[in-house]
């Protein structure tokens, strides 16, 4: 097929289904108009029955707390595909020499640079880690916090090279985060089996409302996704960045 | 409070564009980021602070430093090379 | 303004698509990937959002203010963080792919020819 043809096959689809596009869109609710109902019957439930006060949290871990279960698992094998793809054809060495672009020298660090890598990364690892613990009463939750934290190493990276990075970030640390986040998950869904309620149900203390600590069953499941989802970046981020090293010695890819 | 939410609307019509009509992936980086940003500012204004953070972290930092490393990477010479050479 | 955030999401994904369509570079094409499901996230914000009313965060108002959904939100939220994932899995297959045919071009991979 050539691009041309592919080009007028995709100009003659968008020209079929303009009409129907814009007959939904006249006839979609007005802007603004709400009339989704489940999201009210949460607003108006879960405060008193969960006694948390960030509702998407309260969805995301126990009105659909099965959904994150499935999701969590989407993540753990979306980084393994990665980690598999990159690393088999790699090897497990660690490379000690950077990557070698014909032309383009590799400058030293300024201490600039440096400085503000060294200080700055510790105070994002800890606005990531508040951001994850905060999930029950403020905007916040596992996954963000996660992924915060999972870029405050790339801060490390930033300032003080590879050799400092690695250093910092081992790879079985990263591993063991992440599987061990997503077993979390799952073991929360069958600690409530075992004294014989439905899978995923809220048994712990709930706790009052508006304190960090309250939510129950929420407060470690989304641990163990902070946990799964930092890892799982970090990991990601590692294997790009061995990507750019040198491979000694003569095999070819 | 709706004419935020109308301009912001039309300015990620633009830079979606802007990403797709940025054909070499160095500069589409940068077109990627400027569409994260414009697209947590329009989760901010309708109300999703949840989300709004989510898609600042992922959406400008995470997802185009993935497309950097990839881009730099490509870029290596991965010719075999004797084991002494520095 | 009551048609404008359907759309822009019925845009992005068909500029979206056409990026796919017409790219001669795969990382390029990742990057169009991301723009089509960016029209998802503002299609499903954009349907539960309500006129005056505050975020689903019931800290400092009491519980019974009129706030947006929040059922779309937790979609959304676990859909970026995911897609972010799903990318890099893609963006390394493209990485591997260069190493083994030298090329980024779509028309030059083609699997039958010689």
């Amino acid at each position: 097929m050539t691009p041309k043809l592919r080009l007028a096959l995709f100009l003659l689809a968008c020209i079929v289904t303009l009409p129907a596009i814009l007959l939904l869109a006249l006839h979609m609710p007005a802007f603004g108009a709400h009339p989704l109902p489940y999201g009210d019957a949460i607003d108006a439930a879960a405060p008193g029955e969960r006694h948390i006060s960030n509702m998407v949290s309260a969805i995301n871990f126990d009105y659909r707390g099965f959904d994150t279960l499935g999701e969590e698992f989407m993540l753990l094998c979306a980084v393994t595909g990665t980690v598999v793809l990159l690393r088999g054809s790699r090897g497990e060495a660690l490379e000690a020499r950077p990557g070698i672009v014909k032309g383009r020298r590799i400058l030293p660090r300024s201490d600039a640079v440096v400085l503000i890598g060294r200080l700055f990364a510790p105070l994002i690892m800890l606005f990531g880690i508040y951001v994850a613990v905060h999930a029950m009463t403020t905007p916040g939750g596992g996954f963000q916090g996660g992924v915060i934290a999972a870029t405050s190493a790339l801060l490390v990276f930033f300032g003080d090279g590879y050799h400092g990075w690695r250093g910092v970030m081992k790879s079985q640390v990263l591993d063991a985060l992440e599987g061990g986040g997503a077993a979390l998950y799952a073991l929360c869904g069958f600690a409530s089996m075992a004294i014989g309620a439905p899978f995923l149900t809220n048994f712990l203390p709930l706790g009052t409302l508006k304190d960090v600590w309250s939510g129950g069953l929420m407060l470690v499941e989304n641990a163990g996704v902070a946990c799964a989802v930092g890892g799982g970046f970090a990991m990601i981020f590692l294997e790009f960045l061995e990507e750019t090293r040198t491979k000694k010695g003569g095999a070819k890819e | 409070m709706s004419i935020l939410i109308a301009a912001l609307l039309l300015l990620l019509a633009a830079t979606g564009a802007g990403v797709v009509l940025t054909r070499a992936p160095r500069r589409q980086v940068l077109a990627l980021s400027v569409n994260g940003l414009v697209l947590a500012l329009l989760f901010m204004a309708l109300q999703a602070p949840d989300v709004a953070f989510a898609e600042i972290t992922v959406g400008a930092a995470a997802v185009p430093l993935l497309f950097l490393i990839v881009l730099a990477s490509m870029k290596m010479d991965r010719s075999p090379r004797p084991p002494d050479e520095p | 303004m009551n048609l404008l955030p359907w759309l822009v999401a019925a845009w992005l994904l068909g500029i979206g698509l056409y990026g796919i369509v017409t790219s001669r570079n795969y990382v390029h094409l990742i990057g169009c990937l991301a723009v089509v499901q960016s029209a998802t996230y503002v299609l499903l914000l954009a349907a539960g959002y309500r006129w005056n009313a505050i975020a689903p965060i019931f800290y400092n108002h009491p519980p019974g203010t009129p706030a947006v959904d929040p059922v779309v939100q937790a979609l959304v939220l676990t859909d970026v963080v995911i897609g972010a994932t799903v990318t890099a899995l893609l963006l390394a297959l493209a990485l591997q792919l260069h190493k083994r045919r030298e090329t980024l071009d779509p028309e030059d991979l083609r699997p039958l020819r010689p």
